[in-house]
């Protein structure tokens, strides 16, 4: 078959589950596996498209997509596995793909395979026969197979393996129509399938065959629940998880016997014995239906990687496409995130009072409503554009197969300090935003990478931080600016370093995870895929974190507020908490209720800090409420003008090269009376143990909440913010005392 | 002979996979098997991890994880 013959296109290939569906038609669930970068992904958007609807698996944060729809008044469910490479349960992506096939037992499995790495997807194939559930096989990618000269005969590997197997190219979506109706064929009509059994050779199918019958004579309840073969193959693998969770160990059966018999023959251990007898069924079935040309041509991905992956060019142009995703990560999303918080702050709270004012609402219910409410719908706005275009740069990065290069190019430094090579790039984006790189850090595949990268990302100063620098530095450093900022970021760096080998030596004790990656050809990943795979994640967060971002600001607002109608701010509720707090930061040179309650507010965000100092220490003098009020249509066209002019500002951010706008002091000017007042109560070495107290102590809830979504668990947030704290006080101690001791700008 | 002995542009064949339990499993994952050929592509700038092809793909690993790989290298 050529690929031309794979002609069928889906336009609408299947239509949304109608809700009027009857009751007792059966759903037929349909688990989709496959090697990472076999286009497995491609392929379920291009069937599913926007009906996808993505999540976690319980209990980890491995994602789920799910989909349910019509097709041939069959209704479908589409379940999509964890990309591996193999059944053996050693990543947390192969004991999902397996506990889920085990378990839930679904009607099909399809397997997509990559056409032009048939050896090492087959493997896989092999595995998933074992589980006697109908496989059908998705010969993907297969125009990338005829361009490099391949010919699969896809007919002799059907009769081989007694399988139905579909040529299909996802990025085209073609042949997709052919695979749901095999799908459906086969469900109608199960006796068409008749998938070979695969023989591992003599001695393995003999010992095989010993342990299922006695497997079926000692635990037959067992053998119906799980496919007997597969269970054998796994106890005679001395499979501690299928061990434990059945709770009989292979000892008390004869399973010692036929495994010692088939160690000792091939001198290896069971596990090594399985995979070589499978890779040699996958390897046979290659040999008979592949065709390589006899002269390989220089593809495509060498003669890039020759240029990427040079010894002298490697790095520096990695660093390039580094500093060219950051600039456009940040300095695109800025115009919009700057338009959503002057649209909140603006029109939507004014329209907000409008409201609260016709129904007469007390004054405490309508500072709740603008102060919390829409400030909380604020916070979580102003972080969509930067959510958005990381996730965008990230899929791209990951579908175009550069992240795996990246890795490559930069494992050494970050293995250096117990991180892996993909670690870089969250904690690259973590000087733009905390929250992106927490984010980001899904890309490491390992839980332990991910976690002590989420863990150092906070020691990146972040966007946030840097009105809080400018500040201080205006009032108490103008001369020494440039130097005294730089130091921030590289004592950020340098701290990093060092809790990343002290926590490799505690918290992360132990053999570091292997490496061992797939560097997959460069291809360009289908516009339709990144733009689902954006939008998805962008609305996870939108709707997860956004209710916790919201239920903190209005806590926030209530510490800050109450008692309703305090007078000074030092008696609400959060200068009262800053009081208690005081004495603690004594030593660090800020012992004040009001350096305490500006901190104490700076977790919602760590600016903050600098608008509650102003609040704090400078008395309201201009009654910015005197502003008169645009009408309602004026706020309409503003938002409409404003909204244009923040578009082709991210549009010129994407041509501007120098500069990060983020990074920008322009802010000089204003707050020169929080300056002047900072200057009596702050000495200079004491506004630096400051400033190295807001680069240090804990992260904001945003990044706290991100985290709790990241990981599941609360753990990591608790570790983070336990050690960030005692890390900041024992800085501006050092700072503060060690500088006093020596008599600088006391 | 091991893996991370070979030079960028050396072949060879797998003799033995000295690695244990999930390293050794993993490896094995993803083919690489004892009589398996495989080829040093590059070495990354900063001098590991390695690439390598194998089974007509490419592969990265660590040079110490490459140590447990014995090799007989082609002529």
């Amino acid at each position: 078959m050529s690929a031309e013959s794979i002609s069928e296109v889906m336009r609408d290939p299947v239509r949304p589950a109608a809700a009027s569906l009857s009751e007792e038609k059966r759903t037929i669930t349909v688990a989709v596996a496959g090697n990472p970068n076999s286009g497995k992904s491609t392929l379920i958007n291009a069937i599913a498209g926007t009906r996808l609807h993505v999540g976690n698996w319980p209990g980890v944060t491995v994602e789920k997509k799910e989909a349910l729809f019509e097709y041939e008044v069959k209704l479908i469910k589409l379940v999509d596995l964890p990309g591996t490479y193999s059944l053996s349960p050693y990543t947390q992506e192969e004991i999902i793909t397996r506990d889920y096939l085990v378990h839930e037992m679904p009607d099909v499995i399809i397997d997509v395979m990559d056409a032009t790495n048939l050896e090492r997807n087959l493997y896989l194939t092999v595995q998933l026969l074992e589980l006697d559930i109908p496989v059908i096989m998705a010969l993907n990618m297969y125009d990338e197979a005829e361009k490099k000269g391949y010919t699969i005969d896809s007919n002799m590997m059907e009769e081989m393996l007694g399988v139905k197997i579909v040529p299909t190219i996802a990025t085209r979506k073609a042949g997709l129509h052919d695979l749901l109706k095999a799908v459906v064929k086969l469900v109608d009509d199960p006796s068409s399938h008749h998938p070979k059994k695969l023989n591992y050779g003599e001695d393995i199918e003999s010992a095989v065959s010993a342990v299922e019958k006695q497997l079926k004579d000692s635990y037959p309840s067992l053998a119906e629940k799980y496919p007997l073969r597969w269970l054998a193959f796994k106890f005679m693998e001395e499979d501690e998880h299928v061990q434990s969770e059945l709770k009989i160990s292979g000892d008390v059966l004869l399973i010692e016997d036929a495994v010692r018999h088939l160690k000792k023959a091939h001198e290896e251990d069971m596990e090594s014995i399985m995979a070589d007898a499978r890779y040699a069924q996958a390897a046979g079935l290659t040999r008979e239906v592949l065709k390589r040309p006899e002269l390989r041509k220089t593809d495509l991905t060498e003669k890039i990687d020759r240029i990427a992956l040079n010894r002298f060019l490697g790095i520096p142009l990695f660093l390039a496409a580094m500093w060219f995703m950051f600039k456009l990560t940040f300095d695109v999303s800025k115009p919009l995130g700057d338009w959503m918080n002057a649209l909140t702050f603006g029109p939507f709270k004014r329209w907000a009072e409008a409201l609260v004012g016709l129904i007469h609402a007390p004054a405490w219910m309508s500072s709740l409503v603008t102060d919390g409410v829409i400030a909380g719908v604020g916070s979580v706005l102003v972080f969509v554009p930067v959510i958005f275009a990381m996730m965008f740069f990230i899929t791209f990065l990951e579908g175009s197969g550069y992240m795996a290069r990246a890795a490559f190019v930069m494992d050494r430094a970050m293995h250096s300090i117990g991180l892996h090579g993909k670690s870089f790039i969250p904690m690259l984006l973590g000087f733009g935003c905390n929250v992106p790189a927490i984010y980001a850090t899904r890309t490491l595949e390992n839980q332990r990478d991910k976690a002590l990268t989420a863990l150092l990302i906070p020691l990146m100063s972040c966007g946030a931080r840097l009105p809080v620098y400018v500040v201080f530095i205006g009032a108490f450093f103008p001369a020494y600016a440039g130097t005294v900022l730089w130091s921030l970021y590289v004592m950020g760096i340098a701290l990093a370093i060092v809790m990343g080998l002290i926590f490799k030596r505690t918290l992360f004790k132990g053999e570091a995870p292997m490496f061992i990656m797939e560097l997959p050809p460069y291809r360009l990943p289908s516009f339709k895929s990144l733009m689902i795979h954006t939008w998805e994640k962008g609305k996870h967060f939108l709707i997860k974190a956004g209710t916790y971002i919201l239920a903190v600001s209005i806590l926030v607002w209530f510490l800050l507020n109450l008692p309703w109608g305090v007078e000074s701010k030092k008696d609400s509720y959060l200068g009262q908490v800053g009081q208690v707090v005081a004495p603690v930061l004594k030593p660090l040179g800020f012992g004040s209720w009001e350096a305490a309650s500006s901190l104490m507010a700076g977790v919602i965000a760590k600016e903050i800090v600098v608008g509650t100092m102003g609040e704090i220490y400078v008395k309201k003098t201009g009654e910015e409420q005197s502003a008169v009020k645009p009408a309602f249509t004026a706020d309409l066209i503003e938002i409409g003008t404003s909204f244009t002019t923040a578009l082709r500002n991210s549009a010129e951010n994407v041509f501007s090269t120098f500069g990060i706008s983020s990074l920008s002091t322009k802010e000089d000017e204003k707050r020169s009376g929080l300056k002047s007042v900072l200057r009596t109560t702050f000495t200079p070495l004491s506004a630096y143990a400051f400033i190295v107290f807001v680069l240090l102590y804990m992260p904001c809830v945003v990044v706290a909440i991100a985290m709790r979504q990241e990981f599941g668990t609360w753990k990591w947030f608790g570790i983070s913010f336990a050690y960030q704290m005692a890390l900041a006080w024992l800085m501006a101690f050092v700072i503060y005392q060690g500088g006093t001791l020596l008599g600088i700008g006391g | 002979m091991n893996l991370s002995m070979l030079k960028p542009g050396e072949r060879g064949t797998i003799t033995k996979i000295g690695a244990l339990g999930p390293l050794k499993r993993r490896l094995m994952d993803m083919g690489v098997l004892v009589g398996e050929d495989v080829k040093v592509e590059k070495v990354a700038p900063l001098g590991d991890p390695i690439e390598v092809t194998i089974k007509h793909y490419n592969l990265s690993l660590r040079k110490k994880e490459a140590e447990g790989i014995s090799v007989e290298v082609a002529k």
